[in-house]
């Protein structure tokens, strides 16, 4: 029977074989071709029964009345309702509570302790440079006047991250454990991670309500996910040579979990932590648009009433934060396994002791001779010089140079040539062509799965009923994507072939990796104002170093072996890019642009605190309004539209390493 | 196989041919008929139909791996057993179905005369801790520990007393030469230091048998052979029994009292060195063992012929254990035609010229056997 076939396919000739073969040879082809069958049939059916166009009308569900109804249910059973008396209501204070004690016990060691206790833990995990930065950086937020605002921000991440760490553990733990629990887990864990923060908050305020308890919750949302993830990637990496080694010697489950699996996933365990702080961090500045209080809080302000000066004096001791944070817990996971150093007395317990004691020193000598907070006339308003230098620059910079034009002028013509086109361009194309184009992308770059999940989430848009508002947000995610892989793979070859540029730029790009999304807002509306083009701006900014640092790496990474046999067949440096080190580094260049566009969304849905409009706007505006309805149908376009992009760019190879 | 069922109990030591009675007492390890099968339906395999089939249909036929595949042997007190083959014969496999770190999938297997396979896992946990302790090729050393912790492992694992363990380990870190490097990490040790800590964790807990899986495998050649020497030296000294997996010959040679020789699962030939090298089962092991220098693992015993009359006399004596290459040795300084073997002043044999070129040149050393 096999053979019959063969023949006859043998018979056929070459007209018969010869597209066939060509498709084997190119899978992507084949995927597209039977996309175009599928489309030729549906497509007709579709736009004959609902016309082209936007989303239509009678495939949308309207959400804000049963959305609005529970939130007023809601409203109305907070106070009485056995769920929110016995359960939310005991969480809520359990929060509000430690929050609150965590707050006053910072106050009670005084900024003089605190700023002491700093520097004395940089000093014990990172060495004393870090500690000479630690206290610096403290003593700086108190120089600028935001001595009780950072200690707010301090205390409600505190109990975040503590929150965090332990539903990471526990989560991590189970999924670390158990095959099961980590085939269920893994995908909603790699999903969160791609979501951006705004998303997270609508769902928090509907059964917490705006304040202190919501955002905590938010940030415990936000941070767990890369502790769980960590910890389960942790545990399961355990060396199974040293693993078999353990269990020969007759150790039980417990011994060899605590003796030896948790142990060798101390790397790992550390690094989640490193995340969940600076995610922790990112969102607890976020969260200040629910009520979270401190710096965020202070920024938010500024920026709504386009204060730049304010905003920056609260901005910096967020970035200063960030690095502390961030080298201290870096540098702890990465003193694991080499050698104590320094002298025997200050190891180990003892060290930590003397820490501790000279922190309690300090605590006490500040109450005595100073004050709890920062003292009033120590403050170095900056606020006011920021505005001046911003005013000159408002008038000097933002139009009318000769020739390059001026900072608000490249923001229209931005606005003007580039986003309005396209959000019109978008809007105006057909739905189903939109479903189709998405499908197309994400089963050539990725597999039928990635592409089902990616129409289903661009549909739920349309269902959703905000499709035309999607298409806004999108246009901007898709211009500022541009503009951030041109940028990105531009510096990333310059870097990849000069050592000294590379040299020069990590330092910058560590410091851009590390500060929290909201943060950019601040430079751009100083420069640009406010509208769509800062927004898109600000993404750039936060994106960028992501994708340089992975395409460096890739191009870097890619076989000497290969470039050296270019080099030798006498291939010039453009051939040797182009014919060696892009092909080779693909996986690289494919991951950038993923990373690259899910965080360009993520800042520009928070660019609609300065004017971007679309979906984040929404959400902002339903906060405001007390709209739940309407934000949370926003919040939950948001989540379609982060999957959407994630899954169109998501290539194949790295579904499998994962699942690997 | 059929070697495999009939344990031959004779050692090289002692090269004496009457001492075939077992060794007193049980052996150590037991093993029968024992099969292990990776795949769908393992253990339909053992007895059905495809056990006999070759490894490439049977994975064909049922999509199984037999790993190991009736293999039946003891491990008698005192003697290094090894276990040897190319990678992939199910050497490795085969060690852990020993303490059940890969369960067997069919046959019987016992420690001491104790049922394993019956065991519970309070009684498996009782053996892996006191009774065999392994050494791994790739040490599964603990990174985050100290070295002297990593020997103390062992005895924690047991419940032992911090200071009561350590001391213990610190014996242990003096005997295998590592005294002075108590603090230091795995991860600042050379590798044949690394493979010493593994096998000063394996002593710690004083098991009656030790498993080596390829202990030497992953050190350069010259550590190789030194952390042979302390093996050689260790089982000298304490007698302890070994079972011991490798690939290399040289070292199988060198070390084993009796050497297993497998491939594709099963064992092909079971017997001394000697035995191995001399009369080969298969040209399987005829090609394995081409290459060995024979004089040097064949002895006088086998090597000698009845003397005539008055070469009894003179000549240097040689001891019936010896090896050929130490009688070579042995005539060329003395000038005598011939070596007299001696065992307790009665003369077993003569060695002379042709005897001891034949085995150097790898004449059929069987027919001569038959002679003595």
């Amino acid at each position: 029977m096999a053979t019959a076939q063969a023949t006859t396919r043998t018979a056929s000739g070459p007209p018969g074989s010869g597209p066939l073969a060509a498709l084997r040879g190119r899978p992507a082809l084949g995927k597209i071709l039977l996309l175009l069958v599928i489309a030729a049939v549906a497509v007709p059916l579709a736009h004959a029964r609902w016309g082209g166009g936007v989303w239509p009308g009678a495939l949308t569900v309207d959400l804000s009345g049963p959305l609005g109804e529970v939130n007023d249910w809601i409203i109305g059973n907070r106070d009485s309702h056995p769920l929110f008396l016995y359960f939310f209501g005991h969480i809520s204070n359990a929060v509000v509570l430690s929050v609150r004690g965590v707050y006053l016990a910072l106050l009670a060691l005084g900024w003089a302790g605190v700023t002491a206790l700093a520097a004395l833990v940089a000093w014990r995990t990172a060495g004393w440079r870090l500690a000479l930065t630690a206290g610096l950086s403290f003593l700086v937020c108190g120089l600028l006047g935001m001595w009780v605002p950072t200690m707010q921000t301090l205390a409600l991440m505190t109990v975040a991250v503590l929150a965090s760490v332990v539903l990471g553990l526990l989560l991590g733990l189970a999924a670390g454990l158990s095959d099961r629990t980590f085939r269920v887990l893994r995908p909603v864990l790699d999903t969160m991670q791609v979501l951006p923060a705004f998303a997270y908050l609508l769902p928090v305020v509907l059964v917490f309500g705006i304040g202190v308890p919501g955002a905590v919750l938010a940030t415990v949302v936000y941070a767990a996910p890369p502790m769980a993830r960590l910890t389960a990637l942790g545990l399961r990496g355990a060396d199974a040579g040293v693993m078999e080694a353990v269990a020969s010697l007759g150790a039980t489950g417990r011994q060899r979990l605590l003796s030896a699996r948790l142990p060798l996933a101390r790397k790992e365990l550390l690094l989640g932590l490193n995340q969940t702080i600076m995610m922790a961090l990112s969102m607890a500045v976020i969260a200040s648009v629910i009520g979270a209080g401190g710096l965020g809080d202070r920024v938010y302000q500024a920026l709504s009433s386009v204060d730049v000066g304010a905003a920056l004096a609260a901005g910096i001791p967020i970035v200063l934060l960030a690095v502390v944070l961030d080298r201290t817990t870096e540098a702890a996971g990465r003193r694991i396994g080499t050698e104590p150093t320094g002298p025997e007395a200050l190891r180990g317990v003892r060290g930590w002791g003397l820490a501790a004691l000279i922190a309690a020193v300090v605590a006490v000598v500040g109450r005595f001779t100073g004050g709890r907070v920062w003292p009033e006339d120590g403050v170095v308003p900056i606020a006011e010089p920021v505005n001046t230098a911003k005013d000159w620059m408002v008038d000097h910079l933002y139009t009318g140079i000769p020739v390059i034009g001026g900072t608000a002028d490249w923001a229209a013509h931005f606005t003007n040539w580039i986003l309005n086109p396209l959000r019109s361009g978008l809007q105006g194309l057909p739905w189903w062509g939109v479903l189709l184009i998405v499908a197309a992308l994400a089963w050539t770059i990725g597999t039928w799965r990635t592409a089902l999940t990616a129409v289903l989430a661009m549909a739920a848009i349309g269902v959703l009923g905000v499709w035309d508002l999607s298409m806004d947000t999108l246009s901007q995610v898709i211009a500022a994507v541009a503009v951030t892989l041109v940028l990105g793979f531009g510096i990333a070859v310059g870097a990849a072939r000069s050592a000294r540029l590379e040299r020069l730029l990590r330092p910058v790009l560590d410091v851009f990796q590390t500060m929290p999304q909201f943060v950019y807002l601040i430079p751009v509306v100083a420069l640009f104002g406010v509208g769509r083009a800062p927004a898109a701006a600000a993404a750039v900014v936060y994106a960028l170093p992501a994708v340089v640092r992975i395409t460096t790496q890739g191009l870097r990474g890619v076989d000497p072996a290969a470039m050296e046999c270019a080099r030798s067949l006498g291939a010039t440096s453009g051939q040797q890019l182009r014919q060696v080190q892009l092909p080779l580094a693909r996986p690289a260049l494919l991951l950038a642009v993923n990373q690259g566009v899910v965080l360009v969304l993520a800042v520009v849905i928070i660019g609609g605190l300065v004017g971007s409009g679309a979906l984040g706007y929404e959400v902002v505006f339903g906060l405001a309004q007390g709209d739940l309805a309407t934000g949370l149908v926003a919040g939950a376009a948001i989540v379609c539209l982060g999957l959407m992009l994630d899954r169109v760019t998501q290539p194949t190879a790295r579904r499998q390493r994962k699942e690997s | 196989m059929t070697e495999a069922s009939t344990p031959v109990t004779r050692t090289p030591v002692t090269g004496d041919p009457a001492a075939d009675t077992p060794a007193a007492g049980a052996p150590v390890f037991s093993v029968k008929n024992l099969w292990k099968v990776f795949g769908p339906k393992a253990d339909r395999i053992p007895g059905s139909e495809h056990a006999d089939l070759p490894p490439a249909e049977l994975r064909e036929r049922t999509g199984c791996t037999a790993a190991v595949r009736d293999v039946s042997f003891d491990v008698e007190k005192g003697e290094v057993f090894v276990v040897m083959g190319l990678s992939g014969s199910g050497k490795s496999t085969l060690v852990r179905c020993l303490t059940r770190l890969i369960e067997p999938t069919s046959g019987t297997l016992a420690i001491d005369g104790e049922d394993v396979l019956a065991m519970d896992t309070t009684r498996l946990r009782e053996l892996r801790r006191h009774r065999a302790a392994m050494v791994f090729q790739h040490f599964g050393l603990l990174p985050h520990r100290t070295v002297l912790d990593n020997v103390a492992y062992g005895l924690e694992i047991q419940g032992l007393g911090k200071a009561e363990r350590r001391a213990k380990a610190a014996e242990l870190v003096e005997k295998v030469g590592l005294a002075g490097l108590e603090d230091r990490r795995p991860a600042q040790l050379s590798g044949g230091q690394q493979q010493r800590v593994g096998l000063a964790r394996a002593l710690a807990v004083d098991p009656s048998v030790l498993l080596f899986d390829e202990p030497f495998s992953a050190l350069d050649p010259l550590i190789r052979r030194e952390m042979q020497d302390e093996v050689v030296r260790l089982h000298r000294e304490e007698g302890r029994t070994m079972v011991f997996i490798t690939h290399d010959l040289s070292e199988a040679l060198r070390l084993g009292t009796r050497i297993a020789l497998m491939r594709d699962g099963g064992i092909v030939q079971l017997g001394t060195p000697e035995e191995i090298v001399g009369s080969p089962a298969d040209d399987y092991v005829r090609e394995f063992v081409r290459d060995v220098p024979r004089e040097q693992v064949l002895t006088v015993a086998t090597a000698m012929r009845p003397p005539t009359s008055g070469e009894g006399d003179n000549g240097p004596a040689v001891r019936p254990g010896a090896t050929v290459s130490e009688a070579i040795e042995a005539v060329a300084r003395s000038g005598d035609p011939v070596a007299r073997v001696m065992e307790g002043g009665r003369l077993l044999g003569v060695v002379d010229h042709a005897c001891l070129l034949d085995v150097v040149a790898g004449a059929d050393a069987g027919a001569r056997e038959v002679t003595v």
